[in-house]
C-alpha cells in the first residue's frame, strides 16, 4: 500500500496489516493456481509446464499496461514508483544462484511457503535451505560486500536505455510476451508429460 | 477462440494506444486552487521579522534563508546564511533538494515581499512544504529590524519591549550605521552547502 503508508494517510501498523492480508490472499491465489507444486514450477525448466512463465509475464503486462494508463490519466506520477535500484554484478550472481536453486528445489521463495502450508515436506526442507542461505549471506557480508555494491547503475528502465517512450516499449513487450506465450504452448505439446 | 488469441485482442491495441499517446511527464499540482486561495488568504505563508531576526542571532540550524533576487542584487547584500536561488532559476533541478525537504524551515525573502510570494505559491503548488516568505521583505528589515525608530513616550509596554529587541538584534547582526557600509562591502559569509536529502523511503516488493 505504497502511496498511503509514505504519504502518512495510514500507519505503519495498518500497512503491516494490510500486507498482512495482502499476504493471505496472494498464498491463497498461489497455492489455488497449483503454484505449490514443486513439480508444475520445474516444469518451466523442462518445458512440460509453462504456466510460471505465463503467470508472471501476464502479471508484469497487467501492471505495466495499469500504471501507464494511470500515469495518462493522470492518477499516478510515476516518479514516485519505486523502481528496485539495480546493482548489476550482484543482480546477475544473484539470479543465478536463484536460479538454480529453483531448478534444484523446485520452489521459488514465495511458493515454497505455500507449498509447506499445505504439508508439503520438500517445501519445508527449501525452507530451511532458504534460512541457511540467508544466515550465511549475512555472516559472510563483509566477504562479499564489494561484489553485493559493485556496478551500481541507480533505477534504468529500458525504455530509456532504448531510448522509446514507455508507451512504445510497452506494445513492444506485448508483442514479444504474446510470441513467448505462443512458443511456451508449443512446448507443452512438444515435452507432454501426462502425469506430475 | 483459443485463450492466447482473447488475450492478445485485449492487450494488442491497449499497447498500441499507449504507443500513439504522448507520454504523460507533467507533476500533478498537489493544491487546488482553493486550497491555495485558503493558505493565501490565512497568511499562513508569512514569517515576521523578529522570529527570523532572532533565529539568525541565535544560530538556530533550523533556519535557511533563501534570497531570490538576482545574484548580482545578492552579492551586494544578503542576509547571514543565506543561499541564493533567483525567482527565475527557481525550477532547476539544481535547487529541487533545498526547495523540497522536511528538515530545514526555507524563508523566501526579496526587497518586497512580491517576488518572495511567487516562489512560496509555486513551491507550494509543487506541494512542497516547509517554505515560508520574510514579511515585508528587505524593505521592513532594514527599517524596522536594523534601523529601529524609538515608540513615543506614551506608546505601550508592548512597543517598547519590540524596540529593544530590535535594537539589540539590529547591533547583533550589524545594523544601524553600519549598514551602509555592509552593502558596498561583498558580504563574505560562508555559503551553506545544499546537502541533498534522502528521499523517503518507498515500499518495496519482491517474489
Amino acid at each position: 500500500m505504497g502511496p498511503l503508508a509514505i504519504n502518512e494517510i495510514i500507519s505503519e501498523n495498518t500497512n503491516l496489516f494490510l500486507a498482512f492480508i495482502i499476504g493471505i490472499a496472494f498464498g491463497f491465489v498461489l497455492e489455488s493456481s497449483g503454484f505449490s507444486s514443486s513439480r508444475k514450477l520445474a516444469g518451466v525448466f523442462y518445458g512440460y509446464d509453462m504456466v510460471v512463465l505465463k503467470v508472471f509475464f501476464t502479471g508484469a503486462i497487467t501492471a505495466m499496461l495499469g500504471l501507464l494508463f494511470f500515469s495518462l490519466f493522470g492518477w499516478v506520477d510515476l516518479n514516485l514508483i519505486y523502481v528496485n535500484p539495480t546493482y548489476l554484478t550482484s543482480a546477475i550472481v544473484g539470479g543465478v544462484i536463484m536460479g538454480a536453486g529453483f531448478i534444484m528445489g523446485g520452489y521459488c521463495p514465495g511458493t515454497s511457503f505455500c507449498g509447506a502450508s499445505i504439508g508439503k515436506i520438500d517445501a519445508m526442507i527449501f525452507i530451511v535451505g532458504l534460512f541457511i542461505g540467508v544466515a550465511v549471506f549475512g555472516a559472510g557480508y563483509d566477504w562479499w560486500d564489494n561484489m553485493y555494491m559493485a556496478k551500481f547503475l541507480g533505477s534504468p528502465k529500458i525504455s530509456e536505455s532504448l531510448g522509446l517512450t514507455d508507451g512504445v516499449f510497452a506494445i513492444v513487450l506485448i508483442v514479444i510476451a504474446l510470441g513467448m506465450f505462443f512458443v511456451a504452448e508449443w512446448a507443452e505439446k512438444k515435452f507432454a508429460r501426462k502425469e506430475y | 477462440m483459443k485463450p492466447l488469441t482473447r488475450l492478445a485482442i485485449f492487450i494488442v491495441p491497449l499497447g498500441l494506444i499507449l504507443a500513439a499517446v504522448p507520454q504523460n511527464t507533467t507533476n500533478p499540482y498537489k493544491l487546488t486552487a482553493t486550497q491555495l486561495l485558503e493558505e493565501v488568504n490565512t497568511r499562513t505563508q508569512f514569517v515576521s521579522p523578529e522570529t527570523v531576526a532572532d533565529m539568525i542571532v541565535n544560530k538556530d540550524p533550523v533556519l535557511q534563508l533563501i534570497d531570490v533576487r538576482s545574484q548580482d542584487e545578492f552579492e551586494n547584500y544578503s542576509l547571514p546564511g543565506a543561499i541564493n536561488i533567483p525567482v527565475a532559476d527557481l525550477l532547476s533541478d539544481q535547487y529541487a533538494d533545498a526547495l523540497n525537504q522536511d528538515v530545514k524551515m526555507n524563508v523566501f525573502y526579496s526587497n518586497g515581499t512580491l517576488h518572495a510570494n511567487e516562489a512560496w505559491m509555486i513551491t507550494r503548488q509543487l506541494g512542497y512544504g516547509n517554505n515560508y516568505v520574510l514579511e515585508g521583505g528587505l524593505n521592513y528589515w532594514f527599517e524596522n529590524i536594523l534601523n529601529p525608530q524609538k515608540p513615543s513616550s506614551t506608546s505601550s509596554d508592548e512597543e517598547f519591549a519590540k524596540y529593544d529587541f530590535r535594537r539589540a538584534a539590529s547591533q547583533a547582526l550589524g545594523g544601524g550605521s553600519l549598514v551602509e557600509q555592509q552593502a558596498n562591502t561583498k558580504t563574505a559569509s560562508p555559503k551553506p552547502v545544499i546537502k541533498s536529502i534522502p528521499k523517503k523511503k518507498k515500499a518495496a516488493g519482491g517474489c
